[in-house]
């Protein structure tokens, strides 16, 4: 079979989904409101990709960008920790000790893709593993995931993530790799009473390896530890592990809607492995929800991580961060007159912070309305 | 939780034979409804022991995780000479060192005594703690809860109707902005407008200082009732005193609607869309029922079930405590003394906070599926 040939094939195979596609982008050009949350999201990736243009490193950072600079020579009658309003050098005023808002908004648009986009696609790898062994296996796996899965939904998401942020520094090393190792270990005994068939010898030795590098976390998280991580990654961690379950639930059901249809059957009746069956039959079909709520949820996790920020658990005070930006405005504003005088403080990256999430959902209602079958075709 | 029909043969045979008025058939299903209804609270309060155990054994172990001497300096108080033997002292006082379950154990019995321990972060007993905190959020929650529930049934019923029209897409904007803004943006917005620029309502707090005075003047006798000062003012015979409560809360109150409400028009529109394309929407339009009696007879009450379930989750989290909300308007609620104790690592109370939580969530569901025999005749509690 010549080259030739076989791009046709794989023109001809590919023609419906192209055509999917195209019918797709025609709808999201109809509708007003995704083109204004597309507009304002490719604005940020602009800025993002601008932002060393924009917003020059100074030379006191040596080359890093992720401290915000400091206006030395704001002293005297002001004084150092009064904000100053907008002026022709600082176009967004500065805050409390006199960190530059406009700085702190250009990179703290990098941070707020970094801090979405992780927590997301993360928590999404998570929950989509979770999600499709517990609904394509069924049976004791599905019990054992989602009993466990649904623990961590009961606790409300706001106080799980304060809670992990702060006993991260000193419970993880040692107490955490514990916690892995026993888990593995209730799997693998789970795993090893199952194990009649080749599915059974392939779980078994999944968890064997999740065993082993629950050992090797035991072992070596001290120094994984000590590769630098900042506070703000550990808003992170903590917000993947709060993140995961609803992406885990949400797969699942879509997994067991798509698991007995008749093209499924087929795949398995024509002798694929399970591992094909799945990536090529049943998550082509059941993914797009996931999608939609992906979307959404980024605007979410920036909101989640504001509001870490705003009550002190976040990035440090000098971060281009624009949750800890509205934080360092409330040790200013303290009273009915501040708020306004000082008005430029929380509102500028507030404002960042509400168009950023608008942009997201917006995005995300109109995808829903593009790939949601039921409502797609009206 | 099944679908049954609601008559059966032999009862309707039973009340026509009689040729009496009663309708047995009703009393029929009436008592064994009641019936059923109890065993069915039975059954979920016994599930929710398990619950309740579940959750605490959880949060226990993550506090678990904090090594033994960061434990053992919640009980070391005032200035202490030698750190160390005081914290050793504590470790054996409080047996810190003993296995996970004797702790455990050790914990639940004293709540079952009522005694949850002492809160370090608010320097009073845990239920006290607890008990005087709530009132704030509770006079939050008490006007916000059922105007989020309202208008966003009201908002959303509507926006499905005009569909794509006026109504339609200023509901959806105003869902959208709401879905966006972060709490404490709308709540410090709200304060710079109207508590800085116009004055209209106070800055923080959720009290006038004045009244404050006269609640804690001994000869006022002002009695605390129910603890929550809304009320008591009232019961005390001194209105304005609730008046300036009320005047308190509203900024709190627009924060907490502007918020919430957005979830539940959404909820609300999708649901009462589905609705009405249902085959039986069209049946009782062809019928020639007037319109309204089809959209609110028919079509609202089939489409809240959905909305009635996260009404359920809404008010418990609400009830929780308002975290943003609170700090921002400076009510010293539920939500800011949780914040507080976890950051103090303050762990009688997070553990006190978390019975509560899981008690008001499971409560809420509980509320919720009790609910639904009201709102659709058709589901049966099993």
């Amino acid at each position: 079979m010549s080259l030739t040939s076989r791009w046709e094939e794989f023109k001809t195979g590919m023609r419906p989904r192209i055509s999917e596609w195209r019918f797709m982008l025609k709808r999201m050009r109809q509708s007003n409101l995704a083109m204004a949350g597309l507009i304002i999201i490719l604005g940020f990736v602009v800025i993002a990709c601008l932002a060393p243009v924009l917003a020059p490193i100074p030379s006191v950072n040596r080359g890093n960008p992720w401290a915000i600079p400091q206006d030395q020579t704001i002293t005297g009658l002001v004084g150092y920790n009064v904000p100053t309003p907008p002026t022709t050098e600082h176009i967004f005023g500065t805050t409390y000790y006199q960190y530059d808002i406009y700085y702190g908004c250009i990179w703290g648009t990098i941070t707020a893709f970094r801090v979405g986009l992780t927590v997301v696609v993360i928590s999404l790898i998570v929950g989509l593993l979770i999600g499709t062994l517990a609904a394509f296996y069924g049976g004791v796996i599905d019990e054992a995931l989602m009993r466990f899965t649904d623990i961590i939904i009961a606790f409300p998401g706001l106080i799980l993530a304060i809670a992990i942020v702060l006993a991260f520094p000193v419970a993880i090393p040692l107490n955490l790799s514990m916690l892995f190792l026993g888990i593995s270990a209730f799997f693998v005994v789970i795993f090893l009473g199952l194990r009649r068939d080749r599915t059974g010898a392939i779980f078994t030795s999944v968890f064997l390896v999740i065993l082993a590098f629950s050992l090797i976390t035991y072992l070596y998280f001290p120094l994984i530890l000590n590769l630098n991580l900042g506070k703000l990654d550990k808003v992170l961690v903590a917000l993947t592990l709060v993140g995961w379950p609803g992406y885990a639930r949400l797969i699942r059901g879509e997994v067991l809607r798509v698991k007995n249809e008749d093209f499924v059957e087929a795949s398995r009746a024509s002798g694929s492995s399970d591992f094909r069956t799945i990536t090529r039959h049943i998550l082509p079909n059941s993914i797009y929800p996931v999608f939609i709520v992906a979307t959404l949820d980024i605007g979410s996790v920036i909101l989640t991580a504001a509001a870490l920020a705003f009550i002190g658990i976040g990035a440090p005070p000098n971060y281009p961060d624009w949750g800890q930006l509205v934080s360092a405005s409330q040790s200013v504003i303290t009273n009915a007159s501040n708020i306004v005088l000082y008005f430029h403080t929380f509102f500028i990256p507030g404002f960042f912070i509400a168009m950023f999430v608008v942009g997201w959902n917006l995005l995300g209602d109109a995808l829903r309305d593009v790939l949601d079958p039921m409502l797609r075709r009206r | 939780m099944r679908h049954k029909t609601r008559e059966t043969e032999g009862t309707r045979n039973r009340a026509s034979a009689t040729g009496l008025n009663i309708d047995f058939r009703l009393i029929y299903v009436g008592v064994s409804e009641m019936a059923n209804l109890a065993a069915y609270i039975v059954r979920r309060l016994i599930l929710l022991v398990f619950v309740l155990l579940g959750v605490t054994i959880l949060v226990f172990i993550v506090t678990m995780l904090l090594p033994v001497d960061m434990r053992a300096l919640l009980y070391v108080h005032g200035s202490v000479k030698y750190l160390t033997e005081a914290i050793a002292n504590a470790i054996q006082q409080y047996h810190l060192n003993a296995p996970f379950y004797v702790q455990y154990w050790t914990w639940l019995i004293n709540l079952l005594h009522g005694n949850l321990g002492w809160s370090v972060s608010s320097n009073q007993d845990v239920v006290v703690s607890i008990a005087t905190k709530w009132p704030y959020t509770f006079e939050i929650v008490v006007f916000a809860a059922p105007l989020i529930i309202f208008l966003g049934i009201y908002l959303g019923v509507q926006s499905a109707i005009h569909r794509n029209g006026p109504i339609d897409q200023a509901s959806r904007l105003l869902s959208i902005i709401g879905w966006s803004l972060p709490s404490f943006f709308v709540g410090m917005l709200l304060l710079a407008v109207f508590a800085g620029i116009l004055g209209w309502f106070p800055y923080a707090g959720s009290m006038t200082n004045t009244w404050l005075v006269y609640m804690l003047t001994p000869k006022n006798h002002f009695m605390h009732y129910t603890g929550i000062d809304l009320f008591d003012g009232l019961l005390n015979g001194q209105p304005y005193l609730s008046l300036d409560v009320l005047w308190h809360c509203v900024l709190p109150v627009i924060t907490v609607v502007t918020i919430d409400v957005a979830l539940l028009i959404r909820v609300m529109r999708s649901s009462m869309l589905e609705t009405l394309s249902k085959p039986y929407i069209t049946t009782a339009r062809s019928k020639g029922l007037s319109n309204k009696v089809v959209i609110y007879k028919h079509a609202r009450r089939n489409a809240l079930i959905p909305v009635a379930t996260l009404s359920g989750m809404l008010v418990a989290g609400l009830l929780t405590g308002l975290i943003i909300t609170e700090t921002v308007f400076g009510f010293g609620g539920l939500g800011s003394a949780a914040v507080k104790a976890i950051t103090n690592l303050d762990i009688p109370f997070i553990m006190g906070y978390t019975v509560l939580t899981a008690l008001l969530f499971v409560s809420a569901n509980l509320i919720v599926d009790i609910m639904y025999a009201y709102i659709d005749p058709r589901i049966r509690l099993d």
